[in-house]
């Protein structure tokens, strides 16, 4: 009888869903994760030898001191614009998260552009003031300065995911503390801290992931990673069970990590426990206090978004009758469709898979939640022959199909928009799931539980509580997702259909060249695309919690 | 309420711009009648597109705007269509192996000779007997057996600072491993295939040993850890950094016609040097057409590449982008005549695609990065 009476509730059309999704992201990865296994890398041994142990040494360093300070920055600023008032608080909500919308290798073209000798800064000084100056101090094209890049660039991962939590929650937690006699330090490290750790290695994990993924900036700036050496083994040594080897290696660190976290998490759960969830009230800054919260805010938005804007903005200026035409409607219209599609369909997945993980205890929703991760810690590259592989087959199947209905055997498939977009969904829908995933952490299961008690199914409570108590985080994982498809590459670049282009492969065209003048005009409008994205948004979040 | 209206309004809005774009994306699909593609640039005249006398499919790795003139005016004179898909140049070649038979490309046009020579190890390229091709490109820069076909040259120089240099100490690649240049020496990472290529070249000439000791004199002369492109090294050599660098010369080129002053202030100040011209002559790579092994429309493929190696078509690849044409009765731009006449090394570029993977090694061996 027992059983009878559970089976609806454990293997219902959520588990389906899953499966599916799980299936169809695992397709494409398992393709070339069996090679792991299966092949002999030709070059496995020289790599071991030569280059292994440079790359573990950058890619540690670059993966912890990013980490440690895109924590820092996010939190910290999360924590300033949700707890206090003080100058342009509203502005600075969402213009933080802003340098989002500059991919982190434009971003470091430009600073290089400005730090070196013949930047803006070293031209003014020797032109103006006769001063030449050390080039150590002004060179960018190390590893710290690559830190200092995906830093300033990727925090607002950490800034949007904390504060979406922090804004309506527990304001009771912290109000006590501060009734309590904590001062505001206090209440940072002993409760905001704990309380938002869900979603800090949320935002934490996008980071480094992230950063794992880079190909471009670490390239220009000549620090060997993991990615550099994924290529140079693929492309440069012909040999593809190398870099396939090298992918895994990373992976299994990827996903180290993150079980780590899990343990060491173990069964803390901070979700509230009353449904009276209400905002946080912000204290009031006055005097210095308020100008130093303003002038750090300041500080950072100057550094990940104005200073770079101005310098595309001068560059787009020197090359505009060159390069600006017609086309870029075509491009904007490309770029937004694209990102759209694959923003709504990140979003429906990620509600999908959240849902299921958390109502079902089991393996399988554990691991299914691990999965969506899959596609973001391997390198686009990687990914795409994976997933180009996958559509070939598929299409190849399909042929006598396409036949039948009288169109000729090609590649219909897997020379359309679809597949992109598929690739898209399959890389991204990290980002998508972490944000509402933070957001199922917080409401818990005690609603739903409520509601299945009180005679609703599964289905029905999703649509009736849990949708509308998670829109927020479900809105924050839609813009991010958006805005990475909007700048993203390698998977663009390879998975297009002919003649579509986008802003940003007509980006790449030019920065790979070490043409960034000319590349200014499309980042510039990448920037502006993701910029009102982030602001509608932000609007829509701010007036979430009534 | 606002709120949602917001939400559902620009909902709408992008769902109005997706629906423009849909329309571009269906034409690609079928990839027939290209009417409203990306690739019609606003003066060209339509009138030549619409009478339509098929289509070729290429796969490039070439990034320039002028590229696109040169496609356009190949499809205004013969009515083809040229579909384009630009991307990464070994990307490319993965996606066509991918593929297979059923690929739709027609042509891949590389920036690099090495890579043409792995397309066509991998069996994604076949055969065309052209006798204008063969009459327009010389014997060294094409494929033995007719599988590709440069299209323009690229030399790797040396330049140096005009005021700390003197260029008689500096007249061959192996000069730059002389002690007198510790520390003095820019040169970009071991990722760059520019400089797996140059290696290849020298073991391809010198052979293996040689090249791995010209290797370890580099990284042991660096002035700094690899970093940056070409053009970072330039302004590394004018802002004191060191006094000599390896680059391409279209790069040089560029910086010499910048709309940034500046740049075009360090490259003033910048010699250039053709080393080898005693022995075994300066490194010069291509960019390069081949036909893929899959193509459907063969003769609009043929034609095309005929059409890039003209001599009208070749002027203006070489005059836009400071590339030397391959075609031997067409000038260099004036800028490169004016840096003179230079010994090519005698090679078949071939051999740098054959010798690249061994060329990493090296520089994984010697350390560098």
């Amino acid at each position: 009888m027992k059983l009878i009476r559970k089976l609806p509730g454990y293997i219902n059309i959520w588990t389906w869903l899953s499966l599916i999704i799980v299936v169809l992201i695992l397709l494409p990865n398992v393709s070339i994760l069996i090679n792991f296994f299966t092949q002999e890398a030709d070059n496995w041994e020289h790599i071991q030898e030569f280059i292994l142990p440079d790359l573990l040494k950058n890619t540690s360093l670059i993966m912890i001191f990013t980490g440690i300070l895109a924590i820092f920055l996010g939190t910290s600023l999360a924590w300033l614009v949700s707890a206090y008032d003080f100058p342009m608080k509203k502005f600075f909500k969402w213009a933080l998260i802003l340098p989002l919308a500059i991919p982190p290798y434009i971003a470091g073209y430009t600073y290089n552009g400005i730090l070196n000798y013949t930047g803006v800064i070293q031209t003014t000084l020797r032109n103006q003031f006769g001063i030449s100056v050390d080039q150590k101090y002004f060179d960018i094209l190390t590893l710290p300065g690559a830190v200092f890049i995906f830093t300033l660039f990727l925090f607002p991962y950490v800034f949007t995911i904390t504060r979406a939590f922090l804004a309506n929650q527990s304001a009771s937690l912290i109000e006590n503390a501060r009734l309590l006699g904590r001062n505001a330090w206090e209440v940072y490290f002993r409760i905001v801290l704990p309380i938002s750790r869900g979603a800090i290695v949320g935002g934490t994990s996008l980071v480094l992931l992230e950063v794992l993924n880079d190909y471009g900036l670490v390239q220009y700036f000549g620090v060997p990673t993991f990615s550099t050496a994924i290529f140079q083994t693929w492309f440069g040594m012909n040999d593809i069970n190398s870099a396939i080897k090298l992918s895994a290696t990373l992976m299994f660190i990827v996903f180290a990590v993150l079980i780590i976290e899990k343990l060491l998490r173990g069964r803390k759960k901070y979700s509230n426990t009353t449904a009276k969830v209400r905002p946080l009230n912000p204290i009031q800054l006055k005097g210095r206090k308020a100008w130093t919260a303003f002038s750090y805010c300041l500080f950072i938005f100057s550094l990940g978004f104005l200073i770079p804007f101005i310098q595309l903005l001068d560059w787009m200026f020197l090359t505009f009758d060159k390069i600006a035409s017609p086309e870029f409607t075509t491009l904007i219209q490309n770029s937004l469709l694209v990102s759209f599609i694959g923003a709504a369909m990140i979003s429906v997945f990620a509600v999908i898979i959240a849902n299921f993980s958390r109502m079902h205890q089991s393996f399988f929703s554990k691991s299914a939640a691990r999965v969506t991760i899959l596609g973001y810690s391997i390198p686009g590259a990687v990914i795409a022959v994976g997933i180009s592989t996958v559509f070939i087959d598929i299409d190849n199947l399909l042929f006598s199909f396409y036949e039948s209905i009288g169109m000729e055997p090609t590649l219909f498939l897997s020379t359309s928009l679809f597949m992109l977009i598929s690739a898209y969904v399959i890389r991204f829908l990290a980002v998508g799931y972490n944000s509402v995933e933070s957001g199922f952490d917080k409401i818990g299961n005690k609603f739903t539980e409520a509601s299945r008690m009180l005679g609703m199914n599964m289905t029905k409570t999703f649509f009736k509580v849990d949708l509308r108590m998670i829109k927020g985080p479900l809105i924050s994982g839609f813009i991010l997702s958006f805005i990475e498809i909007l700048k993203e590459l390698p998977l663009t670049l390879i998975l297009r259909p002919f003649n579509f282009d986008t802003l940003s492969t007509q980006a790449f065209q030019y920065a790979g060249d070490e043409q960034i003048h000319e590349a200014s005009l499309a980042s510039i409008i990448i920037v502006v695309i993701s910029g009102i994205a982030i602001y509608i948004f932000h609007q829509v979040l701010e007036k979430e919690p009534n | 309420m606002r709120n949602k209206l917001m939400l559902v309004g620009f909902i709408l809005l992008l769902t109005i711009l997706a629906a423009c774009g849909n329309s571009t994306e269906e034409g690609q699909t079928d990839n027939t009648n290209e009417e409203e593609t990306t690739e019609e640039a606003s003066n060209s005249e339509e009138n030549a597109s619409e009478e339509s006398g098929g289509e070729v499919n290429l796969y490039t790795g070439r990034h320039y705007e002028t590229d696109q003139e040169l496609y356009d005016q190949f499809t205004e004179e013969t009515g083809i269509e040229v579909n384009v898909i630009q991307g990464d140049d070994d990307e490319l070649i993965a996606r066509l192996d991918r593929e297979g038979k059923a690929s739709e490309a027609d042509l891949l046009m590389t920036a690099d000779a090495g890579r043409l020579h792995r397309a066509k190890s991998m069996d994604l390229l076949q055969q065309v007997d052209s006798e204008t091709l063969n009459e327009n490109i010389p014997e060294n820069l094409r494929d033995e057996e007719s599988q590709w076909f440069g299209l323009t040259k690229r030399a790797r120089v040396i330049v140096y600072n005009k005021e700390t240099v003197n260029p008689e100490d500096i007249q061959t690649y192996a000069d730059l491993t002389k002690d007198e240049f510790q520390d003095k020496v820019l040169i970009r990472s071991s990722s760059n295939i520019y400089n797996q290529s140059l290696l290849a070249s020298m073991i391809a000439l010198d052979g293996e040993e040689a090249a791995k000791e010209w290797a370890q004199g580099i990284v042991d002369n660096m002035a700094r850890a690899p970093k940056g492109g070409d053009r970072d090294q330039a302004k590394a050599v004018i802002a004191g950094e060191g006094d000599v660098a390896v680059m391409n010369t279209y790069y040089l080129g560029k910086m010499l016609n910048s709309e940034d002053e500046e740049e075009v202030k360090v490259a003033e100040q910048l010699g250039i040097i053709f080393p080898n011209q005693d022995t075994t002559g300066t490194h010069v790579n291509i960019s390069g057409i081949g036909m893929t092994a899959s193509s459907k429309n063969q003769e609009n493929a043929q034609q095309f590449m005929e059409f890039l190696t003209t001599e009208a078509a070749q002027e203006q690849f070489a005059e836009a982008n400071y590339e030397y044409p391959v075609n031997p009765n067409v000038e260099a731009a004036e800028l490169l005549q004016s840096w003179g006449e230079f010994k090519a090394q005698d090679l078949n570029l071939s051999e740098l695609g054959e010798n690249n993977e061994r060329a990493i090694q090296i520089m994984n061996e010697v350390g560098w990065q």
